[in-house]
């Protein structure tokens, strides 16, 4: 009951469409009836052409039709992923950019006494013994044995060696006895190797704690490199230890750093500024971080509607072996992007106004299959350390830590910690510096494999900047200006200021062009059908609707034609086989059947080629039938002898 | 009567043409349409012929689908990029050389007097709050009508809501007030007092405005360039121009590749920041030098004195000379995109020209020379060309003088107006104030003035050394003095020589050149190449399907005329109980005849074959031409 209406509607289709096998008995019948009735063009010239040459040339011009729209077609899939750039400018109001700001020096000397005297007076030493330098009276150079005396932990756990050449004998200031080197030298400048004056090579050495055998020379050209690659290893050491609030009390406050703001030609005060604490340097202050959900932006270009600071710059409070420089550092950066100030920061001179003019550009890229770029990072399997949106450069530092973190054991100090980690300290972890050492140099080398895994990312801003510098304040201006601004300074700060002690900076956009770079697919999919379709129809007036005849009769009607063929050739032999053993002799009914079975006349509901097998050559049965069906071998034939006369008209002719 | 005339031609051609009714005409438009679907239809069995036909369907709305596409994809005008990056001989850019100071203090010391001693007895107060020993005051007595037009104050903010305002001068406590939210108050618990300054649009009035500074300082720089703009708006030009820079006292040295040049080859033009600006190779006059060669060999050397003991202290605290590149014929906005050079030091600037070249409409937003941009430009008084800075700038100033009534100092006068000053217009520094930070006055002049196609950008390379060296140092300022002062005496420093040298780098420019990405030509090949993928189609099959459209328009035709023909023969004939069949009805008849069986391609097979003996088929052409003639009469006698 169920079933009955749909038996019924494939009665009904079975009725109203009744399905006929290829209308062609042969496979070159039906490769002529193909040729003459299909819409491509080279098909037909070769059944209509008369004579062997001008057959044989149709169809060389069609199969190399063919073969042109094969190669062309494989070329346009292959150039499919492809880009073209466009460069839109759009003059608008602009988001004014996060200005970082940090004093080079990172904490204040003085209430870093507390850590780093002990420290301090191993350099003093160090200077003495190796260059005769104290402070104050210099070349008065002591004994070795006092200082063997007073004993140094800084130098057991780091000895500075001075190479006498390369003969690997050392001398070891220390305790001043000469010493082979065993383990690898390293030259952080590898141009030494070249000098051949090999007196004044200096280095530490650096062993593995667990096998003192294993042990790698780092050597410098210069002591100065020497001495201050030397002090930053134990100062690290040092500040690992400090817990962040100290840091960040011994660090320059707000008020400290910032004398005047101003801003799009209104003030602007340290609330405008989030803190932000760096490893490296310390405290520092980015200007419109949008911490507080609302970004600045600029509707005017020029100098004047910039941000514009004057920062106090407390020289003489200045770690003289940690950093040699004067001034403070910036980034232009976006509110979303870690300022990387240690790479990429830009000097401040002090005693100077510095302007800074920018220039907006933004930049995409198309991401996978156009480009080997990442959106979000998110399909990084460096896991993000740093709080903020994904960059090639904090992919590359997270790559490092994670590696740091699984072979040393503990994290390096100046990347964030990863979850469950803390930072080195040659108390806990006595080995880690040679580990460091290690892995940075591999790191260098791009054998970690940081360099693959991290791919840049497809979007990015970036503010180009022409910074000049003018004298800063002027001879006439500098008398009042610092006192003025000794007075902002506030009470607490009882001395006159110096000028080289402040550094006037403005920040401000050139102009208000906003240039955008972006990639765009220079295909799409309806473009490349329409080149297909142009190299179809170029070559050979072909369309999908050909390709679906050459599939139906290349494929399915030749195929159902072979069928048929060979169920008659089977059904043959079993006959034969049949009446030779019983004999049966009767052919004219089996003849008689494969007459009423005439595949045009065949009502199956089954596809053509199964229906094809059922059936018998028409060929074969009896010819005289009465009366003859539409059949359309027998149009073919027609047309072709149609088409006869005209062809051979056009020969006579 | 020429209507039936036309008529009678249509049937006639209809006659000639592929049927006279639809299925015949569709049947005749399957076989012998040139795209490649509808053949397909009435060829083959009834179940295939059901595939093609929806197969047909679906190509053909396929088709136009992506033909929508593709318009729609014209019609966003998008446009592609190429850059290219070279060396070629290109024009030099016009140099702009101005000093940071606008005028010599010696020129100027007599007008700012006042302001001067004012300025000086006002940090005198700020800086030792409590004197209160008048007896020793020997300065002279103070002009307070500065003062009083816009007072200097200090505002002592422990209390929030309740600040305290106090004049510098007088002493007087105005608690209260109109404190405007600008600038923020300062944090509580902050010991500062503020240095504040105030504007109010009329001396006397309530209507008032302090403006915040956090710091001291710059408070006195703004009071000062107000109250200084003020006095010298109202020197006229010329003497303006007498009190700024000489050419030949600033530009000592001048060398363009090998030849020399000296201050006479630069321009003079007035700059409202800087006062006297010099443009080298501006282009006005004569034409504009090339330099074929990178390299600082072949660029501009100059050698420039800014004197900078004769700096008004108050007025700009930063020294050093202002330069800027930019194109020919444009005018310098100095303050946007200008540099400093540092006194003492050789200041190198490698050049790249960055071109952008745009298309204008109606693929970017951009125009040509500004004619077509809703603001009046101000800047076309120098003859220079269009630019967005020209266009903002001269935004602003025709609000200023809509809103205020007088024109800013600092931009370039409309027709018959003058500049702002406190005497004629007392409360323009209170206007100013506001329509400055007024940011939907700013998002006006942004909306309405456009960029301009053509964006030259000189990407500056800069480097700096110390000049002269110490060695060098004596003979330099001594030749360069005799050559200025013709005197033995040195009469330069270090806190005044500027040495620059500007050239084209190795690749000296960048261009990016717009191109359509959609022509007209894409479009017609990319509609071409749908219709030719999917159908095999081509134009002339567009014009194929409307002739057919035409066609069974007429055959609409005729079946109407017939059926109205017949309508009215039938109601004419109502009494005769055996009507003759009517036309319309002959028609039926004939026509059925070939399409009596159910398959539609077996008409056009019949057709194909030749009548086979023994077995004739009906002459369908005779047939087809019957019912005509019985038409004809029919339409003729009409």
């Amino acid at each position: 009951g169920a079933m009955a209406p749909g038996k019924k509607i494939t009665a009904r289709i079975k009725r109203t469409l009744p399905v006929r096998g290829p209308q062609a008995p042969t496979l070159s019948e039906l490769m002529r009836w193909y040729c003459l009735n299909t819409n491509t063009h080279g098909c037909r010239r070769i059944v209509v052409s008369r004579g062997r040459l001008r057959r044989f040339i149709w169809i060389l011009l069609t199969l190399s039709a063919v073969g042109l729209i094969l190669w062309q077609c494989a070329e346009l899939l292959l150039n499919y992923y492809s880009a073209s750039v466009s460069v839109t400018v759009q003059f608008q109001k602009l988001p004014f950019p996060a200005v970082t700001i940090c004093n080079i020096n990172p904490y204040k000397y003085s209430s870093m006494k507390d850590y780093l005297s002990e420290l301090d007076k191993e350099t003093k030493k160090a200077l003495e013994t190796f260059y005769g330098f104290s402070e104050g009276k210099s070349k008065v150079r002591r004994s070795v044995d006092e200082w063997n005396s007073t004993g140094s932990e800084f130098f057991k756990q780091i000895p500075l060696l001075k190479l006498e050449d390369f003969s690997r004998m050392a001398i070891d200031l220390h305790s001043g006895q000469k010493r082979k080197i065993e383990g690898s030298v390293f030259h952080k400048d590898s141009s030494i190797v070249n000098s051949g004056d090999s007196n004044d090579i200096i280095g530490f050495q650096l062993c593995d704690a667990n096998n003192s055998s294993e042990c790698a020379l780092y050597t410098f050209s210069s002591g100065v490199n020497a001495i201050q690659e030397w002090y930053k290893l134990h100062y690290m050491n040092i500040m690992a230890q400090i817990p962040l609030e100290t840091k960040e009390k011994s660090s320059y406050s707000a008020d400290d750093l910032l004398l005047t703001c101003f801003f799009d030609g209104l003030s602007c005060d340290k609330r405008h500024f989030t803190r932000f604490h760096h490893p490296l340097h310390g405290n520092c202050y980015t200007f419109n971080s949008g911490e507080n959900g609302t970004i600045l932006s600029t509707s005017t270009g020029g100098s004047e509607y910039g941000l514009q600071v004057v920062l106090y710059i407390d020289e003489a409070d200045y770690n003289p072996f940690l950093v040699t420089s004067t001034g403070a550092k910036i980034i232009v950066h976006d509110q979303n992007e870690y300022p990387f100030i240690e790479d990429i920061g830009t000097e401040i001179e002090t005693a100077a106004a510095t302007s800074i003019g920018m220039h907006f550009t933004r930049s995409r890229k198309l991401s996978k299959p156009y480009s080997d770029c990442t959106e979000t990072g998110a399909d990084i399997p460096v896991e993000n350390l740093y709080n903020k949106s994904y960059s090639l450069q904090i992919c590359l530092h997270s790559c490092f830590q994670k590696a740091m973190v699984d072979s040393c054991g503990c994290a390096q100090y100046a990347q964030p910690l990863p979850a469950g980690a803390e930072y080195c300290n040659y108390k806990k972890y006595p080995n880690w510096m040679y580990c460091y050492y290690r892995l940075h140099e591999k790191f260098v080398k791009e054998q970690l494999g940081c360099q693959q895994i991290c791919k840049d990312a497809c979007s990015f801003k970036e503010w180009a900047l022409t910074t000049s510098i003018a004298q800063w304040p002027s001879t006439v201006s500098e008398d009042w200006m610092l006192r003025v601004l000794s007075w902002d300074k506030g009470q607490k700060l009882n001395k006159k200021l110096n000028k080289t002690d402040l550094a006037n900076l403005m920040v401000f956009y050139k102009d208000l062009n906003e240039r955008f770079i972006s990639e765009n697919p220079a295909n799409t999919l309806v473009i490349l059908l329409s080149n297909f379709g142009g190299q179809l129809g170029l070559w050979m007036s072909c369309s999908v609707v050909c390709v679906i005849e050459i599939v139906e009769v290349f494929f399915i009607d030749s195929l159902s034609i072979v069928m048929r063929r060979q169920w008659q050739k089977a059904k043959k032999w079993w006959n034969d086989r049949k009446r030779d053993r019983p004999g049966k002799p009767p052919q004219a009914s089996d003849l008689e059947r494969q007459g009423h079975e005439n595949p045009v006349c065949i009502d199956e509901d089954l596809p053509t080629f199964n229906t094809a097998l059922q059936l018998p050559l028409p060929q074969d049965s009896p010819l005289p039938r009465t009366p003859p069906p539409n059949y359309s071998t027998l149009r073919l034939e027609t047309a072709f002898t149609e088409q006869l006369p005209d062809t051979l008209e056009v020969g006579q002719r | 009567m020429n209507l039936k005339k036309y008529f009678v031609r249509a049937l006639h051609r209809l006659q000639k043409g592929p049927g006279y009714t639809y299925k015949e005409l569709l049947v005749w438009y399957c076989d012998n349409t040139n795209t490649h679907g509808p053949k397909r239809i009435i060829k083959e069995g009834p179940k295939k012929k059901l595939i093609w036909f929806f197969l047909t369907l679906l190509f053909a709305s396929l088709v136009f689908w992506q033909w929508g596409i593709l318009i729609n994809t014209y019609l966003s005008y998008n446009v592609t990029s190429s850059l290219s990056i070279g060396f070629k001989t290109m024009k030099f850019p016009a140099v702009t050389v101005c000093n940071a100071n606008p005028f010599k203090y010696s020129e100027v010391k007599h007008l700012l007097k006042d302001l001067d001693s004012l300025i000086e007895a006002a940090l005198e107060r700020i800086l030792q709050p409590t004197p209160r020993n008048s007896s020793e005051n020997p300065s002279p007595p103070l002009n307070l009508r500065l003062w009083h037009q816009i007072p200097l104050v200090l505002i002592d903010e422990h209390d929030k809501d309740n600040p305290i305002i106090l004049d510098i001068f007088e002493s007087n406590l105005t608690a209260g007030g109109k404190q405007t939210p600008v600038g923020n108050e300062t944090a509580a618990g902050n010991q500062t007092t503020v240095g504040n300054e105030t504007s109010c649009s009329h001396h006397g009035s309530d209507n008032c405005t302090y403006r915040n500074f956090t710091s001291a300082a710059q408070a006195v720089t703004e009071w000062y360039i107000l109250q200084s703009t003020s006095i010298l708006s109202k020197v006229p030009l010329q003497e303006r121009i007498r009190m700024g820079y000489q050419a030949e006292d600033m530009i000592l040295a001048c060398l363009y590749g090998a030849e020399p040049c000296n201050y006479k080859n630069f321009t003079q033009i007035y700059h409202p920041d800087h006062g006297n600006c010099y443009i080298f190779n501006w282009g006005m006059d004569e034409e504009a030098l090339n330099s074929s060669n990178p390299g600082a060999e072949f660029g501009l050397k100059l050698i420039l004195d800014i004197s900078q003991q004769d700096y008004i202290p108050y007025l700009s605290s930063a020294a050093g000379a202002r330069l800027m590149l930019h194109q020919q014929k444009s005018f310098p906005f100095l303050k946007d995109q200008g540099i400093y050079a540092m006194a003492g030091t050789e200041t190198s600037i490698g050049v790249l020209v960055d071109e952008l070249e745009r298309m204008g409409y109606p693929y970017s937003d951009c125009t040509n020379n500004g004619s077509d941009v809703p603001v009046r430009n101000l800047y076309s008084q120098y003859n220079t060309s269009y630019s967005i800075q020209a266009c903002l700038r001269s935004c602003f100033q025709n609000h200023m003088t809509e809103i205020c009534g007088c024109g800013h100092y600092m931009f370039p006068l409309p027709e018959g107006v003058n500049y702002c000053n406190n005497e004629d217009h007392a409360g323009w520094a209170y206007c100013y104030s506001s329509l400055r930070s007024s940011i939907r006055h700013r998002q006006i002049c942004i909306d309405s003035c456009k960029e301009t196609c053509n964006d030259t950008q000189y990407k500056m390379t800069i480097s700096m050394a110390d000049w002269p060296s110490e060695a060098s140092e004596d003979w330099i300022f001594h030749i360069l003095s005799y050559e200025r002062d013709m005197s033995t005496n040195v009469t330069l420093d270090r806190n005044g020589i500027i040495k620059l040298n500007i050239y084209f780098q190795e690749y000296n420019y960048r261009t990016i050149s717009e191109s359509a990405a959609t022509t007209i030509v894409w479009l017609l090949s990319s509609l071409g190449g749908q219709f030719g993928f999917w159908m095999g189609g081509s134009v002339l099959c567009l014009i194929e399907f409307g002739e057919i459209i035409i066609d069974s328009l007429w055959i609409t035709v005729i079946n109407v005329i017939g059926w109205c023909k017949g309508l009215k023969q039938k109601r004419a004939q109502m009494r005769y109980p055996d009507a003759p069949p009517t036309v319309s009805e002959l028609v039926e008849a004939h026509t059925n005849l070939g399409f009596q069986h159910e398959d539609v391609g077996a008409l056009p097979r019949d057709e194909a074959l030749p009548p086979e003996p023994g077995t004739p088929p009906p002459n369908y052409d005779s047939l087809r031409v019957q019912p005509l003639d019985t038409l004809s009469p029919d339409s003729d006698r009409e």
